[in-house]
Protein backbone atom coordinates (compact mmCIF):
# COMPACT_ATOMS: atom_id res chain seq x y z
CA UNK A 1 0.00 0.00 0.00
CA UNK A 2 1.65 3.11 -0.85
CA UNK A 3 0.12 6.79 -0.86
CA UNK A 4 -0.75 8.81 -4.08
CA UNK A 5 -1.29 12.77 -4.74
CA UNK A 6 -3.46 12.46 -7.52
CA UNK A 7 -2.82 15.70 -10.47
CA UNK A 8 -6.64 16.54 -10.35
CA UNK A 9 -7.87 16.31 -6.79
CA UNK A 10 -4.60 18.05 -5.52
CA UNK A 11 -4.91 15.18 -2.62
CA UNK A 12 -2.97 12.65 -1.27
CA UNK A 13 -4.99 9.07 -1.46
CA UNK A 14 -5.02 5.63 -0.50
CA UNK A 15 -3.74 3.40 -3.18
CA UNK A 16 -6.85 1.72 -3.05
CA UNK A 17 -8.48 4.58 -4.49
CA UNK A 18 -6.33 4.25 -7.78
CA UNK A 19 -6.55 1.34 -10.54
CA UNK A 20 -3.09 0.86 -12.69
CA UNK A 21 -3.26 1.56 -16.14
CA UNK A 22 0.16 0.49 -17.30
CA UNK A 23 3.01 2.15 -18.73
CA UNK A 24 2.97 5.32 -20.03
CA UNK A 25 3.85 6.94 -23.43
CA UNK A 26 3.99 3.88 -25.38
CA UNK A 27 3.75 5.40 -28.83
CA UNK A 28 0.76 3.28 -31.10
CA UNK A 29 1.81 2.91 -34.32
CA UNK A 30 0.30 5.33 -36.70
CA UNK A 31 -1.15 2.91 -39.62
CA UNK A 32 -2.09 -0.24 -37.75
CA UNK A 33 -3.24 -1.66 -41.19
CA UNK A 34 0.05 -1.74 -42.76
CA UNK A 35 2.03 -3.11 -39.40
CA UNK A 36 3.87 -6.27 -39.75
CA UNK A 37 1.76 -8.81 -37.26
CA UNK A 38 5.58 -8.85 -35.15
CA UNK A 39 5.80 -5.23 -34.70
CA UNK A 40 1.84 -4.89 -33.92
CA UNK A 41 2.45 -7.60 -31.54
CA UNK A 42 5.59 -6.08 -29.73
CA UNK A 43 2.93 -2.46 -28.95
CA UNK A 44 0.69 -4.40 -27.34
CA UNK A 45 2.52 -6.86 -25.36
CA UNK A 46 6.03 -5.92 -25.21
CA UNK A 47 6.87 -3.41 -22.23
CA UNK A 48 9.85 -2.29 -20.79
CA UNK A 49 8.64 -3.67 -17.36
CA UNK A 50 11.98 -2.21 -15.69
CA UNK A 51 13.31 -2.83 -12.24
CA UNK A 52 13.72 0.55 -10.60
CA UNK A 53 12.18 3.84 -11.93
CA UNK A 54 9.23 3.55 -14.59
CA UNK A 55 6.81 5.82 -15.93
CA UNK A 56 3.34 4.49 -15.75
CA UNK A 57 -0.40 5.54 -15.57
CA UNK A 58 -2.92 4.85 -13.22
CA UNK A 59 -6.51 6.37 -12.77
CA UNK A 60 -8.26 7.93 -10.06
CA UNK A 61 -10.99 5.24 -10.36
CA UNK A 62 -13.16 6.13 -6.97
CA UNK A 63 -12.24 9.62 -7.11
CA UNK A 64 -12.24 12.14 -9.94
CA UNK A 65 -11.74 9.19 -12.62
CA UNK A 66 -9.16 10.77 -14.56
CA UNK A 67 -5.80 8.99 -15.68
CA UNK A 68 -2.40 10.69 -15.02
CA UNK A 69 0.98 9.84 -15.14
CA UNK A 70 3.31 8.53 -11.89
CA UNK A 71 6.81 7.81 -11.77
CA UNK A 72 7.12 4.79 -9.05
CA UNK A 73 10.53 2.70 -8.48
CA UNK A 74 8.67 -0.85 -9.28
CA UNK A 75 11.46 -2.28 -6.48
CA UNK A 76 10.17 -0.21 -3.35
CA UNK A 77 7.14 1.45 -4.28
CA UNK A 78 8.82 5.15 -3.66
CA UNK A 79 7.45 7.25 -6.20
CA UNK A 80 8.97 10.71 -7.78
CA UNK A 81 5.74 12.28 -8.60
CA UNK A 82 2.13 12.42 -10.53
CA UNK A 83 1.22 14.66 -13.28
CA UNK A 84 -1.42 15.03 -15.43
CA UNK A 85 -0.64 13.69 -18.94
CA UNK A 86 0.55 16.80 -20.56
CA UNK A 87 2.77 17.96 -17.91
CA UNK A 88 4.20 14.29 -17.37
CA UNK A 89 5.02 14.04 -20.95
CA UNK A 90 7.30 16.87 -21.14
CA UNK A 91 9.60 15.70 -18.12
CA UNK A 92 9.50 11.93 -20.02
CA UNK A 93 10.93 13.71 -23.30
CA UNK A 94 13.13 15.76 -21.21
CA UNK A 95 14.37 12.48 -19.45
CA UNK A 96 14.53 10.16 -22.38
CA UNK A 97 16.82 13.15 -24.59
CA UNK A 98 19.08 12.53 -21.68
CA UNK A 99 19.32 9.03 -21.46
CA UNK B 1 -52.48 -16.46 -17.51
CA UNK B 2 -52.90 -12.82 -18.25
CA UNK B 3 -56.22 -12.04 -19.06
CA UNK B 4 -55.97 -9.43 -22.21
CA UNK B 5 -59.33 -7.91 -20.50
CA UNK B 6 -58.28 -7.05 -17.04
CA UNK B 7 -54.70 -5.78 -18.24
CA UNK B 8 -55.25 -2.86 -19.76
CA UNK B 9 -51.93 -0.74 -20.77
CA UNK B 10 -54.09 2.36 -19.58
CA UNK B 11 -54.41 1.23 -16.20
CA UNK B 12 -50.57 0.25 -15.70
CA UNK B 13 -49.20 2.97 -13.09
CA UNK B 14 -45.83 2.71 -12.53
CA UNK B 15 -44.79 3.45 -8.30
CA UNK B 16 -41.73 5.68 -8.01
CA UNK B 17 -39.63 3.80 -5.10
CA UNK B 18 -36.28 4.81 -3.27
CA UNK B 19 -33.46 2.28 -3.79
CA UNK B 20 -33.87 1.52 -0.06
CA UNK B 21 -37.70 1.37 -0.04
CA UNK B 22 -37.52 -2.68 0.97
CA UNK B 23 -35.87 -1.67 4.30
CA UNK B 24 -38.90 -0.06 5.48
CA UNK B 25 -37.07 3.16 6.83
CA UNK B 26 -39.99 5.55 6.96
CA UNK B 27 -41.90 3.05 9.96
CA UNK B 28 -38.84 2.62 11.91
CA UNK B 29 -38.26 6.29 12.04
CA UNK B 30 -37.36 7.56 15.25
CA UNK B 31 -36.89 10.96 17.26
CA UNK B 32 -32.75 11.45 17.69
CA UNK B 33 -31.58 10.43 21.20
CA UNK B 34 -28.53 9.92 22.92
CA UNK B 35 -29.34 6.14 23.39
CA UNK B 36 -28.33 5.48 19.97
CA UNK B 37 -24.66 6.39 18.85
CA UNK B 38 -25.40 6.52 14.77
CA UNK B 39 -28.27 8.09 12.85
CA UNK B 40 -28.52 7.33 9.34
CA UNK B 41 -31.49 7.50 6.86
CA UNK B 42 -31.72 7.46 2.94
CA UNK B 43 -32.54 10.96 1.68
CA UNK B 44 -34.91 9.12 -0.61
CA UNK B 45 -35.73 10.43 -4.00
CA UNK B 46 -33.91 13.59 -4.82
CA UNK B 47 -33.26 15.33 -8.51
CA UNK B 48 -29.68 14.69 -9.74
CA UNK B 49 -28.33 16.49 -13.00
CA UNK B 50 -25.19 15.87 -14.36
CA UNK B 51 -23.27 18.32 -15.51
CA UNK B 52 -19.77 18.38 -17.63
CA UNK B 53 -18.10 21.50 -20.00
CA UNK B 54 -14.70 22.83 -19.51
CA UNK B 55 -13.58 24.80 -16.23
CA UNK B 56 -11.49 26.59 -17.86
CA UNK B 57 -13.64 28.33 -20.47
CA UNK B 58 -15.53 31.51 -19.11
CA UNK B 59 -18.24 31.09 -21.05
CA UNK B 60 -18.99 27.35 -19.76
CA UNK B 61 -18.87 29.36 -15.91
CA UNK B 62 -20.56 32.11 -16.36
CA UNK B 63 -23.61 31.04 -18.61
CA UNK B 64 -23.97 27.88 -15.54
CA UNK B 65 -23.11 30.43 -12.59
CA UNK B 66 -25.73 33.04 -14.15
CA UNK B 67 -28.37 29.71 -14.51
CA UNK B 68 -27.86 28.34 -11.24
CA UNK B 69 -27.76 31.94 -9.51
CA UNK B 70 -24.44 30.51 -7.13
CA UNK B 71 -20.87 30.64 -8.38
CA UNK B 72 -20.06 27.32 -10.06
CA UNK B 73 -17.37 25.32 -7.46
CA UNK B 74 -14.39 25.28 -9.55
CA UNK B 75 -11.88 24.26 -6.86
CA UNK B 76 -11.13 20.31 -6.89
CA UNK B 77 -13.09 18.56 -4.31
CA UNK B 78 -15.24 21.67 -3.47
CA UNK B 79 -18.76 22.30 -3.44
CA UNK B 80 -21.67 24.88 -2.64
CA UNK B 81 -24.90 24.30 -0.80
CA UNK B 82 -27.67 26.56 -2.35
CA UNK B 83 -31.13 27.12 -1.40
CA UNK B 84 -32.43 24.29 -3.57
CA UNK B 85 -29.66 21.93 -3.02
CA UNK B 86 -25.53 21.58 -3.99
CA UNK B 87 -23.52 21.64 -6.28
CA UNK B 88 -20.47 18.83 -5.86
CA UNK B 89 -17.56 19.07 -7.98
CA UNK B 90 -16.39 15.47 -9.03
CA UNK B 91 -13.86 15.93 -11.71
CA UNK B 92 -12.12 18.68 -13.24
CA UNK B 93 -14.99 18.73 -15.84
CA UNK B 94 -18.14 17.18 -14.19
CA UNK B 95 -20.40 18.22 -11.41
CA UNK B 96 -23.40 16.16 -9.79
CA UNK B 97 -26.16 19.00 -8.97
CA UNK B 98 -28.54 17.92 -6.42
CA UNK B 99 -32.11 19.45 -5.52
CA UNK B 100 -35.22 18.61 -4.60
CA UNK B 101 -36.98 16.70 -7.21
CA UNK B 102 -39.83 18.31 -8.70
CA UNK B 103 -37.22 21.02 -9.78
CA UNK B 104 -34.84 19.29 -11.52
CA UNK B 105 -36.85 19.89 -14.75
CA UNK B 106 -36.92 23.71 -14.12
CA UNK B 107 -32.87 23.79 -13.22
CA UNK B 108 -31.78 21.27 -16.15
CA UNK B 109 -33.85 23.48 -18.51
CA UNK B 110 -32.06 27.12 -17.49
CA UNK B 111 -28.77 25.06 -17.84
CA UNK B 112 -29.79 23.78 -20.81
CA UNK B 113 -30.95 27.51 -21.94
CA UNK B 114 -27.94 28.88 -20.90
CA UNK B 115 -25.62 26.60 -22.60
CA UNK B 116 -26.98 25.94 -25.67
CA UNK B 117 -23.98 27.57 -27.64
CA UNK B 118 -21.42 26.05 -25.18
CA UNK B 119 -19.53 22.44 -25.52
CA UNK B 120 -21.41 21.19 -22.37
CA UNK B 121 -23.50 18.55 -21.16
CA UNK B 122 -26.66 18.66 -18.83
CA UNK B 123 -28.03 15.16 -17.91
CA UNK B 124 -30.91 14.07 -15.40
CA UNK B 125 -29.27 11.33 -13.54
CA UNK B 126 -32.47 11.06 -10.92
CA UNK B 127 -33.18 7.69 -11.57
CA UNK B 128 -29.56 6.96 -10.84
CA UNK B 129 -28.12 7.96 -7.20
CA UNK B 130 -29.48 8.34 -4.18
CA UNK B 131 -28.08 9.98 -0.80
CA UNK B 132 -27.96 8.44 3.00
CA UNK B 133 -27.46 10.66 5.98
CA UNK B 134 -25.38 9.74 9.03
CA UNK B 135 -25.15 11.58 12.01
CA UNK B 136 -24.63 10.88 15.79
CA UNK B 137 -21.67 10.87 18.33
CA UNK B 138 -20.08 7.23 16.59
CA UNK B 139 -20.69 8.44 12.94
CA UNK B 140 -17.02 8.83 11.91
CA UNK B 141 -16.05 5.84 13.92
CA UNK B 142 -18.60 3.63 11.77
CA UNK B 143 -17.58 5.29 8.24
CA UNK B 144 -14.25 5.01 9.20
CA UNK B 145 -14.75 1.24 9.17
CA UNK B 146 -16.20 2.24 5.81
CA UNK B 147 -13.74 3.65 3.72
CA UNK B 148 -9.98 4.67 3.18
CA UNK B 149 -10.53 7.82 3.20
CA UNK B 150 -8.88 10.01 6.32
CA UNK B 151 -11.70 11.78 7.75
CA UNK B 152 -9.64 14.14 9.54
CA UNK B 153 -9.18 15.92 5.77
CA UNK B 154 -13.12 16.13 5.59
CA UNK B 155 -13.52 20.16 6.04
CA UNK B 156 -17.33 21.57 5.90
CA UNK B 157 -17.29 22.67 2.08
CA UNK B 158 -15.62 19.78 0.64
CA UNK B 159 -16.79 16.96 -1.34
CA UNK B 160 -14.45 13.78 -1.62
CA UNK B 161 -14.92 10.75 -4.27
CA UNK B 162 -13.53 7.54 -2.45
CA UNK B 163 -13.99 3.55 -1.57
CA UNK B 164 -17.23 2.13 0.49
CA UNK B 165 -16.08 -1.11 1.26
CA UNK B 166 -15.95 -2.63 -2.36
CA UNK B 167 -17.58 0.45 -3.93
CA UNK B 168 -16.68 3.91 -4.79
CA UNK B 169 -19.53 6.79 -3.73
CA UNK B 170 -19.04 10.74 -2.54
CA UNK B 171 -19.02 12.71 0.52
CA UNK B 172 -19.65 15.54 2.01
CA UNK B 173 -19.98 16.88 5.76
CA UNK B 174 -22.53 19.27 6.42
CA UNK B 175 -23.40 20.41 10.05
CA UNK B 176 -23.62 17.83 12.01
CA UNK B 177 -24.01 15.04 9.40
CA UNK B 178 -21.89 12.91 6.23
CA UNK B 179 -23.79 13.30 3.13
CA UNK B 180 -23.36 9.57 1.53
CA UNK B 181 -24.05 9.80 -2.69
CA UNK B 182 -23.63 7.04 -4.65
CA UNK B 183 -25.25 5.30 -7.26
CA UNK B 184 -28.72 3.89 -6.84
CA UNK B 185 -27.62 -0.17 -7.30
CA UNK B 186 -25.23 0.53 -4.64
CA UNK B 187 -27.84 1.43 -1.80
CA UNK B 188 -28.81 -2.36 -0.56
CA UNK B 189 -24.71 -3.36 0.08
CA UNK B 190 -24.18 0.09 1.52
CA UNK B 191 -27.07 0.15 3.63
CA UNK B 192 -26.09 -3.62 5.00
CA UNK B 193 -22.61 -2.40 5.31
CA UNK B 194 -23.86 0.69 7.63
CA UNK B 195 -25.99 -2.00 9.74
CA UNK B 196 -23.10 -4.21 10.41
CA UNK B 197 -20.14 -1.21 10.69
CA UNK B 198 -22.59 0.27 13.17
CA UNK B 199 -23.85 -2.63 15.54
CA UNK B 200 -21.46 -1.97 18.40
CA UNK B 201 -22.17 1.86 18.29
CA UNK B 202 -26.70 1.01 18.79
CA UNK B 203 -27.61 2.14 15.07
CA UNK B 204 -30.95 4.21 14.92
CA UNK B 205 -33.26 5.36 11.75
CA UNK B 206 -33.67 9.08 12.15
CA UNK B 207 -36.50 11.08 10.85
CA UNK B 208 -35.68 13.13 8.77
CA UNK B 209 -36.02 16.89 8.90
CA UNK B 210 -36.57 18.86 5.51
CA UNK B 211 -33.46 19.98 4.65
CA UNK B 212 -31.42 19.77 2.00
Amino acid sequence: MFVIKCPHCFEAREEEEFSYGGEAFVARPTSPETESEESWGDYLFMKRNPKGWHWEMWGHSTGCRKFFVLKRNTANHTTVGAWTLAEARKIYDAEEATA
Amino acid sequence: MLNSTTTNISEFSPVMQSPLHPFGLTSKQEKVNDGKGVWANEIPLLGYISLRGNSQNAAFVNAVNSALNVALPTQACSMSYTAWGSILWLSPDEWLITCKRDQRASLQGALETALADIHSQVVDNSGGYTTVLLKGKNASEVLHHCTVYDLNMLQAGKVVGTTFGKLNFYLHQHEDGYYLVFRRSFADYIWRYLERSALPYGFGIAQLNDGL
